[in-house]
């Protein structure tokens, strides 16, 4: 049953689709439905970054280069090629860092993510057995494509793991503001297992693995959280266009000043180039 | 009650221990190593999202005054600790550490854990 109180704006936007197409909100069907209870707000456990300390991300030689530059970049004041820097969908799987808190609507044929941060964003897990699109006619997108799959892993009839594969991820995309880069081919494929600890019901996790060309190996993190135990807790839209001070123009950063004009963000840093300003006819 | 309380200690504790760096982009632009202690004028608070802002107007040792676009954490962090949309107004006076922009231009960023109101009283009580 949805819980009164934990329907967000999102679920007020996707809830008339799933009723327009007669598909049943799992949480809505019986107590004793075979899906996991997740409703509620989850909030993550972890500081977000994919590597904390003196952990080292498992790039190629290239990549490992490419990691440095962005490190470069960022310590001189730039956005280190992180994409929400400047608006954009932090996209899979950075967006599982949970910035904001999130929410999870299971319905039988879709599992829907919703996270606001940085821009409402949100995730369709299709569960409805379908085949992955022709690669030819997909067009990548920022949170990418995802195929799930229930599991009944103990086998007492209700499912334990929603397994999930994502395709087709728009670069640019990092694990986080580190600027950890994923390689520029958008061949990414990533996978997780999303299930609810055996122990601790109020406790999601999500083991996250990635597979792209900019790795040595397969990279797994688990990601958990926490239930909100708020009953009623409270979602915020974000619309990052809205009051973002920091602005892209060409390859270069600008931070707005109050009267929302463009400032540096690095020392001796160019205006920007307005060629095409007063062009004599 | 108390698991709740549990969770947002928790949620307190981990923007407490990581401040700014859990943010969803770097603050490597603003200059962490080069704090700067300041007293200023609100003239607006944002609480905005993805990230709020307090547009503050500083005097420099000359007197002279200029307006700063200062970012800070994002209202649902801000709201962990208390702050609401209403906790500054503009006229209020304040003093914060602000990391500015490397650029030396008139931008930086705050941290709750490090404002309050210019006569030392706390902006939030759970920040203080």
């Amino acid at each position: 049953m949805v819980r009164p109180g934990s329907v967000s704006t999102f679920t007020l936007r996707v809830a008339p689709l799933l009723a327009a197409l007669c598909i049943p909100i799992a949480g809505a069907a019986a107590e004793d439905s075979k899906y996991p209870d997740l409703k509620g707000q989850w909030n993550r456990t972890f500081v977000p970054r994919w590597t904390v300390g003196q952990e080292k991300p498992p790039l190629t030689p290239e990549y490992q280069k490419v990691y440095e530059a962005n490190l470069a970049d960022m310590a001189n004041g730039g956005p280190g090629n992180v994409p929400s820097w400047y608006c954009l969908p932090q996209g899979m799987p950075m967006m599982m860092n949970a910035y904001d808190p999130m929410e999870v609507i299971v319905a039988p044929e879709t599992t829907y993510i919703l996270i606001s941060h940085v821009n409402d964003s949100y995730r369709r897990i299709y569960t409805d057995g379908r085949k992955w699109p022709d690669p030819e006619t997909t067009l990548p997108v920022f949170s990418g494509y995802s195929i799930g799959k229930w599991i009944d892993e103990d086998g007492d009839g209700k499912y334990d793991v929603l397994e999930v594969e994502t395709r087709f991820i728009r670069a640019p995309h990092t694990y986080d503001a580190q600027g950890i880069p994923f390689h520029g081919d958008n061949q990414a494929v990533i996978k997780e297992r999303i299930y609810l600890d055996k122990a601790d019901k109020d406790l999601l996790h999500d083991d996250i693995t990635s597979i792209d060309h900019a790795l040595t190996g397969p990279w797994t993190k688990n990601r958990t959280y926490k239930r909100n135990p708020n009953p009623q807790p409270v979602w915020l839209e974000e619309a990052c266009a809205g009051d973002n001070a920091m602005v892209k123009i060409g390859n270069d950063p600008y931070f707005l000043s109050p009267d929302g004009r463009l400032m540096p963000t690095r020392k001796d840093q160019a205006p920007p180039d307005t060629r095409y300003f007063n062009r004599k006819k | 009650m108390k698991t709740y309380l549990a969770t947002m200690f928790a949620g307190a504790a981990l923007v407490a221990f990581t401040g700014m760096a859990v943010a969803h982009h770097s603050f490597a632009m603003f200059d962490q190593e080069h704090p700067q202690e300041v007293t200023g004028v609100v003239k607006e608070y944002k609480y905005t999202s993805p990230h709020s802002f307090i547009i503050l107007e500083i005097k420099d040792k000359d007197g002279t005054a200029e307006a700063w676009n200062l970012e800070g954490g994002s209202p649902s962090a801000l709201a962990r600790d208390g702050w609401t949309s209403k906790s500054l107004k503009p006229g209020d006076e304040v003093q914060l550490t602000m990391e500015p922009l490397r650029s030396g231009a008139p931008g930086g960023a705050w941290n709750v854990n490090k404002i309050k109101f210019k006569d030392g009283k706390p902006i939030a009580a759970k920040t203080q």
